[in-house]
């Protein structure tokens, strides 16, 4: 385990001294691990844990850096190491969120893809056929009258009705035609 | 201030506790009624069907308003999480208060925080855990089998 107190030059019992020197990238290793916490609790729960990957390799950005930093210097590097574990952990807890809710995007987009299809389809030709045989009524009533229009959009009625208006129509055109 | 600079378990103590802190405003700023949580379930968006962690949000801004049982049917979890930060909030303050009174017992002390906040982490986040694990079992394992509720919705409306 990192040992804190002895990273800030100061003893067990003793008062911390104001003037030690920082050592080089422990400012860095305190962000990483506090970012690698905060991703780690934000990981573990699910759907949330999906943007956690974002501060979880902003964590290992920040802990790899320190640990070249100390490296460099031949600092401590306890904080770093417990910064890199915690956010690579979390990282990929979050990442293998992300690979559940992907593949049970697949899994559904292609699944429902089809069914909403077929769904809709079959509605549309229900809606479809029951709208063909209705027999719409309308009622309007208004100051005390009272209107009533009824009539059937049946498929039969309407194959008679243009059977009619066809006749009719070319019974005027021969009429039109005799004139001449 | 210096202390803080100095001491690196002192500085992590104050921000999480500030983490902390924002959770609770978090929850505090968003009501249930106006139901504005910027938080979007991609669980439920996907497949329909409720996740664990869906209505905790909610679960957290009924806990800070004292409607603990209200809270209860939002998430069943809630108040498990919001323990935790609790808890950890009362920790962060007391340990470091410990720390700078008997700086003799500062790594002992580090070492019951980081067990005490390890255990209390597993007990109120295993639903959560278990859930992930499941999910991942069902996924990688066994494939994403169960029947999607919407389809038979759809179906039943339209018979």
């Amino acid at each position: 385990m990192e040992d804190f107190t002895s990273s800030t030059g100061q003893t067990s019992g003793q008062p911390p001294v104001s003037t030690t020197k920082q050592p080089t990238g422990q400012n860095l290793g305190v962000a990483a691990l506090i970012t690698a916490i905060v991703t780690f609790v934000l990981a573990v729960i699910p759907c949330v844990g999906l943007i956690a990957i974002i501060p979880g390799i902003i964590a290992i950005v920040l802990a790899s850096v320190g640990l070249s930093q100390a490296s460099r210097n031949d600092a401590p590097r306890g904080l770093l190491i417990a910064g890199l574990i915690i956010a690579a952990v979390a990282t990929m807890i979050s990442f293998s969120q992300i690979f559940v809710a992907g593949r049970i995007s697949d899994k559904f987009k292609n699944k429902w893809g089809n069914d909403f299809e077929n769904v809709i389809n079959d509605v549309q030709e229900n809606v479809l056929n029951e709208l063909e045989d209705a027999n719409v009524s309308i009622k309007i009533e208004s100051n005390g009258e009272k209107v009533e229009i009824n009539t059937s959009v049946n498929k039969k009625n309407r194959e008679q009705q243009l059977e009619e208006l066809e006749e009719t129509d070319s019974i005027r055109k021969d009429t039109l035609v005799r004139k001449k | 201030m210096d202390r803080f600079r100095n001491e690196p378990y002192l500085l992590i103590n104050l921000i999480l506790a500030g983490v902390v802190i924002l959770i609770f405003i978090y929850s505090g700023i968003f009501s249930p009624e106006n139901n504005d949580y910027p938080v979007v379930c991609v669980h439920e968006k996907l497949t329909g069907k409720q996740c664990a962690s869906c209505g905790l949000s909610h679960s957290f801004s009924l806990i800070v308003r004292g409607e603990i049982s209200e809270a209860y049917n939002w998430n069943v979890y809630g108040l498990r999480v919001f323990i935790f930060f609790a808890a950890q909030l009362l920790m962060r303050i007391i340990f470091s208060i410990f720390y700078l009174k008997y700086p003799e017992t500062n790594n002992h002390l580090i070492t019951y925080d980081i067990a005490v906040s390890v255990m209390l982490f597993l007990v109120c986040f295993m639903p959560f855990i278990e859930t992930l694990v499941s999910q991942f079992h069902l996924v990688y394992h066994k494939g994403y089998g169960f029947q999607n509720p919407l389809i038979i919705h759809t179906s039943s409306a339209c018979l």
